[in-house]
């Protein structure tokens, strides 16, 4: 396992990855990981959501295929858990709507017909939680974001990647933030 | 790059082959310029594609070739070249790897430079102080250094001659100079040559004769692991004193370091005691992995490890004891930091003692139960743990679940948020 390093799980709202559609390789290699590259310039191939669980359901046909909605305060994750994410599955069977979760998971991207990018997450593990580390996630996520977003000035190659791909105005992912904090000190 | 390209069409013309420059130069510059492989790889890589093209052996290219330039140390400076050099074993050092049958520095008048020979090549053994002629070595670059690399071509010819060594700027240790003196957490160069004040944290149950002490030594920095070989001839040190260690070499292996201690080395025992890891690290994140081998585990009863499957890697099947543990993923979004967190701290965060871990594990018929009760607990939380960093992990002293969201840093971030 020599070089061998874990994917850091990145923090990432609801209404920047949902507008993400960006993925590459870091490498030819059929093993390589793969990467979806965010309009504020995060590399992501694990992420750590805190959201609410709004709706799920068995969307399989022979076997059980969940599909799960998970809303934080500026939009929603969908997530997707079948054999392959045997644990996922039987919570998402088992728990009841709504209610705060933890996801860790690989973020998945599918292209329609007419060429849209949906994302989706991968959970490879869902737990419940409470309220209090929802809202830390908020702030946790609204810290990252804002760092991202100061970074945007770098010579970081994947920030110039972004930039190049989603265009330099972040205005909209600061105001997100913004709101996103706000709804925290309605809810205290 | 031009001379790249000639010394590639002389050396086949030697073989009868003409090769038009051009041809060499447009690959070896596609490669290089286009594609940015370094000039040694591209060289490398041209002369195998025109090997194969001309259908000439390998070793017909690479031997026997009555141009072996003989070189003077200090032009030992381009990888891949095929030279002779006369020189004086000055040190032969402990291999680290059963591949490697010697390994050591050699040198003349101008300098000296790192040898290794393979156990593969069947090449003689050669003696430290003595002289000889090595005909066919290669050059390598590793590291960002050269060294000389024996092969099953080289030809070791034992010479009369006695070769004055010049005293380089290399780190050796020299007469009377010791190496410089260095904190543990300043390790960070392989095959440096330093010296250390620690204190002795841990001797560890050794695995080969040719090693006569291993354990884990710190200062105040941090804390690494260290090799005394037998052949070193030192005096044994004892765990929790102090010593000064002189003349020893910090290498890598397998992405960590260590300092390996040999027969030019020095232990001093110091009157003084130094403090171990007295600088602990705190981290917060959230709780993203709670790794196989966490939860309910049995250790051998001699040597305190880990079993697998019932077994001690040291002392084969054992009736284990049985201990809790946990080896968690803690994740702030820009660092996935492993802790360990022994039994005491797993049964406060877990919410269970050994023996709830126990009976519920005999109840399931599967110690695995535990562990997904443990994840079941942990995972997806925020945790502040403190501890001292050992390798990649931290060891736990403490761990918290984190407090909720204060009003200020959200007005803080909110501040952060408006000036953007």
């Amino acid at each position: 396992m020599a070089g061998y390093v874990r994917e850091v799980s990145r923090r990432i709202f609801a209404q920047e990855f949902r507008e993400s559609n960006l993925t590459f390789k870091d490498g030819d290699d059929q093993y390589s990981p793969q990467y979806l590259l965010t309009p504020t310039g995060a590399k992501v191939n694990r992420l750590f959501i805190v959201g609410t669980l709004i709706e799920k359901e068995d969307i399989g046909t022979d076997s059980e295929y969940w599909r799960g909605r998970v809303s934080d305060p500026t939009g929603s994750f969908m997530i997707y858990a079948g054999q392959y994410q045997p644990e996922a599955a039987q919570f998402l069977a088992e728990c009841e709507t709504p209610a705060f979760v933890a996801i860790v998971g690989k973020p998945s991207t599918y292209t329609t017909a007419e060429g849209t990018v949906l994302t989706s997450v991968r959970p490879e593990s869902i737990s419940l939680v409470d309220g209090a580390t929802r809202d830390l996630w908020v702030a946790d996520t609204a810290k990252r974001t804002l760092e991202r977003i100061k970074d945007l000035d770098s010579m970081d190659p994947n920030v110039i990647k972004a930039k190049e791909h989603y265009g330099a105005d972040n205005t909209q992912y600061s105001s997100m933030v913004k709101e996103a904090l706000r709804s925290l000190k309605e809810d205290i | 790059m031009d001379k790249t390209a000639e010394n590639i069409k002389n050396r086949f013309l030697e073989l009868g082959v003409e090769i038009p420059i051009e041809n060499i130069t447009e690959r070896l510059d596609k490669l290089v310029t286009k594609f940015k492989v370094p000039v040694d790889e591209a060289r490398r890589s041209v002369i195998a594609y025109f090997l194969k093209e001309y259908n000439i052996d390998r070793n017909d290219f690479f031997t026997g070739q009555a141009s072996t330039p003989l070189v003077k140390i200090n032009e030992v400076n381009e990888g891949g070249k095929w030279v002779n050099i006369r020189g004086k074993v000055v040190q032969l050092w402990d291999s680290t790897h059963e591949s490697v049958s010697q390994v050591g520095l050699i040198g003349d008048d101008t300098g000296t430079t790192k040898f290794i020979k393979w156990a593969r090549d069947d090449v003689p053994d050669v003696q430290e102080g003595k002289n000889y002629q090595f005909n066919n070595v290669v050059i390598n670059e590793w590291n960002g250094r050269f060294e000389i690399t024996l092969n099953k071509n080289t030809v070791i010819e034992e010479i009369s001659e006695d070769i004055d060594v010049a005293s380089t700027a290399l780190s050796s240790p020299g007469d009377g100079q010791p190496a410089p003196m260095v904190s543990v957490a300043d390790i960070t160069e392989d095959g440096k040559w330093i010296s250390l004040k620690v204190r002795v944290s841990q001797l560890w149950d050794n695995t080969h004769e040719s090693i006569s002490q291993v354990g884990l030594i710190g200062d105040g920095t941090g804390t690494i692991k260290f090799i005394k070989w037998t052949s070193a001839g030192l005096p044994d040190i004892e765990e929790e004193k102090s010593y000064l260690f002189n003349n020893v070499v910090a290498q890598e292996w397998n992405d960590r370091f260590e300092v390996t201690l040999n027969k030019n080395s020095t232990i001093e025992e110091l009157d003084e005691e130094v403090d171990i890891g007295t600088s602990s690290v705190t981290f917060s994140g959230v709780m993203v992995d709670v790794q196989s081998g966490s939860g309910l585990i049995k250790r051998c009863p001699t040597c305190n490890r880990a079993l697998t499957k019932g077994a001690c890697m040291e002392h084969g099947k054992v009736d284990g004891v049985y201990d809790l543990r946990i080896k968690a993923v803690l994740d702030d979004g820009n660092i996935a930091q492993e802790a360990l967190l022994k039994r005491e701290l797993a049964e406060q965060i877990s919410d269970m003692t050994l023996d709830d871990a126990i009976s519920m594990a005999a109840d399931a018929l599967d110690q695995g139960v535990v562990l997904d009760q443990m994840k079941l607990k942990l995972l997806g939380k925020y945790f502040i743990v403190t501890g001292s960093r050992m390798d990649r992990y931290i060891l736990v002293d403490s761990i918290e679940q984190q407090a909720e969201l204060s009003p200020e840093t959200i007005d803080e971030l909110i501040s952060e948020a408006e000036v953007l």
